[in-house]
């Protein structure tokens, strides 16, 4: 889980993977752990790869080409790819 | 060269080796290639260049149908390690596969390396800006703020042709049921591949086993920084378990099933 969490931060996506162990005994600390972790990726907001949501490549903003690249060349850095 | 020729030659000769996997130049072009005892005249166009193949996974898919060979190869020091994770995951036995070293990391006394994936390339603008610089240590990586990271990562996903060149190409990939197929895990029929999902699984069967040789990367068409990831996954992996891959014949961690495992302490346990 460590891990898991360490990758995901990497790529950006941190808080929004959590374990806990609860017993069944412990129902306070599995209200207070889902009400935490809730209101956790409710600050978060929706998830930034919900389908739909994840920009695709072609609207990504790019930066402005640099001068002497812009007038020749394959023309493939306008398309960014 | 001569010298190297020579000394396949003495081991095809004494027996040390029955076959030995090197490149073989073909009309300019040095291929992966098998030289035996019985064409070794063909030992003079035996060659050392830039071009790297994953030589120990094919020697490995040969000893699986021929456990009774003994190969040598010609490698680097990240060929060894490979060797050592085949060995970790019982791919290959220990001893099978003799490597004959060849240089690779530069020196004082050797500014060039043989070995391509050392020489940074140059990247466009649009990649430095939007994307990322694939020599880019990871610490300069996790300074970027979140959204940054992942726009990042994303813009280099995104790109991904689904090809499979980082598998096929992967030494220590040898699984015969690969995740990355699995109609469950992945979806089928599109491109790019489920993002980031797709390189997120491979990226954690990446731990504890990639040797950072850098072919994933150099295979990669569109150049998405793979290497990158996969030596974060290896540094999450010594960070957490103290495990360092390929060093040794140790067996690494996220392989270590069960509470009588050994070679597991409480710290890992905290760990995991």
């Amino acid at each position: 889980m460590g891990f898991l969490q360490e990758l995901f931060k990497f790529v950006g996506l941190e808080g929004r993977l959590r374990l806990e162990w609860i017993s069944s005994a412990e129902a306070t600390k599995f209200v207070k752990v889902v009400t935490e972790f809730t209101e956790q990726i409710r600050n978060l907001g929706p998830s930034p790869l919900a389908k739909g949501s994840a920009q695709p490549l072609e609207d990504l903003e790019l930066p402005p080409l640099p001068q002497a690249a812009a007038g020749g060349g394959c023309g493939c850095a306008q398309t960014g790819t | 060269m001569p010298e190297m020729q020579e000394t396949v030659r003495e081991w095809l000769d004494t027996g040390k080796v029955d076959l030995f996997l090197g490149y073989k130049q073909v009309e300019g072009h040095p291929l992966p290639y098998a030289f035996n005892r019985d064409n070794l005249e063909e030992l003079q166009d035996l060659t050392v260049s830039e071009a790297r193949y994953p030589l120990e996974k094919l020697g490995a898919g040969i000893l699986a149908v021929q456990p009774e060979l003994k190969i040598g190869i010609l490698g680097r020091d990240c060929n060894r390690r490979a060797l050592n994770v085949l060995a970790v995951h019982q791919q290959i036995t220990p001893g099978q596969m003799e490597i004959l070293e060849v240089k690779c990391c530069p020196s004082p006394l050797r500014k060039h390396a043989d070995c391509s994936s050392l020489e940074p390339r140059t990247y466009g603008s649009v990649k430095l800006e939007v994307g990322i610089d694939n020599s880019m240590p990871t610490a300069r990586m996790e300074q970027f703020d979140q959204q940054t990271r992942f726009d990042k990562w994303l813009y280099e996903f995104q790109k991904c042709l689904k090809c499979y060149g980082c598998r096929d190409i992967c030494p220590v990939c040898f699984c015969k049921e690969c995740s990355l197929e699995h109609a469950d895990l992945v979806e089928t029929g599109g491109v790019p591949p489920e993002v980031p999902l797709f390189h997120l699984i491979r990226a954690v069967h990446m731990a504890g086993r990639c040797i950072d040789c850098g072919l994933c990367e150099d295979a990669c068409p569109v150049d998405i920084p793979l290497r990158l990831l996969y030596r974060k996954v290896n540094e999450i992996v010594k960070d957490l378990f103290g495990y360092e891959t390929g060093l040794s014949l140790e067996q690494p961690p996220l392989s270590i099933l069960g509470e009588g495992a050994s070679g597991v302490t409480d710290s890992h346990r905290a760990a995991v």
